[in-house]
């Protein structure tokens, strides 16, 4: 029987290591200036942050529900979405933090990237859409 | 003995089920996807000490899917269920190594596995490698809310031992 000392400790051990894992995450700046928007794991969009404009939005919608995503110089967020938990529109802006927004129930992900990652088209072409 | 069974199983899945159609009440104050208090793992833990592994699956498995049915996001039902699978498997293993006053450390590292079963389905599903950075989040909540519902299951644990004994 393991004493329950050493249960707390090792708890604790782990409790801590994440705590120190979240800073860490929590610090480390986006990788770069273009948000990719995948849906399914696909890139169906891409924005680069430096050149958008003001209040731009772009609607996804699919058999999952209906997303409105909104850019800004510099950032990015789920403005309005149509799934039951609404996580990712709480989410708020993305921008200074390298965690992605998600919506789990449309399985769409927005993630700050280093460079375009549409598939096919060029990137500038979404960012004209 | 079999209508015995299947009465307190019965009972055990309602009352799991109540648990968690009134913790979807009660709004989620971090806008991470996977955080929730889980008290319905409270009866899943009871019934791994109290009455078995076998009959554990059983109100495991069944609270999931009517869970799913009752909150209208079958969706969160893949979630719920690998989230449960792996919460359950490592119960199987720590029920043989813990003392009955350790109830609640089997809480709090079922919790850290349900949400390690949950981002593995979120990852699987958005094919998304990158949702692993929630992985600290949720393994901080799963402690906070594994601790709160292991010293419930515990305590119950506990009541439910003298309320036996008095009965005749």
């Amino acid at each position: 029987m393991v004493k329950t000392r050493i249960w707390a400790l090792l708890l604790g051990g782990i409790f801590l290591a994440c705590v120190a894992a979240y800073f860490v995450l929590d610090g480390m700046q986006p990788a770069g200036q273009v948000a990719n928007i995948y849906q399914n794991g696909v890139c169906i969009a891409s924005f680069d942050l430096s050149k958008v404009a003001e209040g731009e939005t772009y609607v996804v919608q699919d058999s999952h529900g209906c997303n409105i995503i909104e850019v800004e110089p510099g950032r990015i967020r789920m403005k309005e979405a149509d799934c039951p938990d609404q996580i990712c529109v709480r989410a708020g802006w993305s921008g200074e933090g390298a965690k992605p927004i998600v919506c789990l129930p449309h399985r769409l992900v927005i993630q700050i990237e280093a460079e375009a990652n549409m598939q096919g088209t060029d990137a500038l072409d979404a960012i004209s859409n | 003995m079999m209508t015995r069974r299947l009465t307190r199983n019965a009972l055990l899945t309602a009352v799991a089920l109540i648990i968690f159609v009134v913790e979807l009440a009660i709004p989620n104050p971090f806008p991470v996807p996977g955080v929730k208090l889980g008290l319905a793992n409270i009866v899943t833990v009871y019934a791994m000490f109290k009455i078995g592994p076998a009959d554990t699956l059983m109100i495991l498995l069944s609270r999931i899917l009517l869970g799913s049915m009752f909150s209208g996001q079958m969706m969160s039902f893949f979630y719920s269920l690998t989230g449960g699978i792996f919460c359950y498997l490592v119960m199987l293993v720590l029920v043989r190594i813990l003392s009955t006053h350790q109830i609640w450390v089997c809480s709090v590292i079922g919790a850290i596995c349900h949400n390690f079963g949950q981002i593995l389905v979120a990852i699987v599903l958005t094919k998304t490698t990158a949702l692993i950075v929630y992985l600290p989040v949720l393994v901080i909540s799963g402690i906070l809310t594994g601790l709160f519902t292991g010293f419930a299951a515990q305590f119950l644990c506990e009541k439910m031992e003298k309320l036996r004994m008095n009965t005749p």
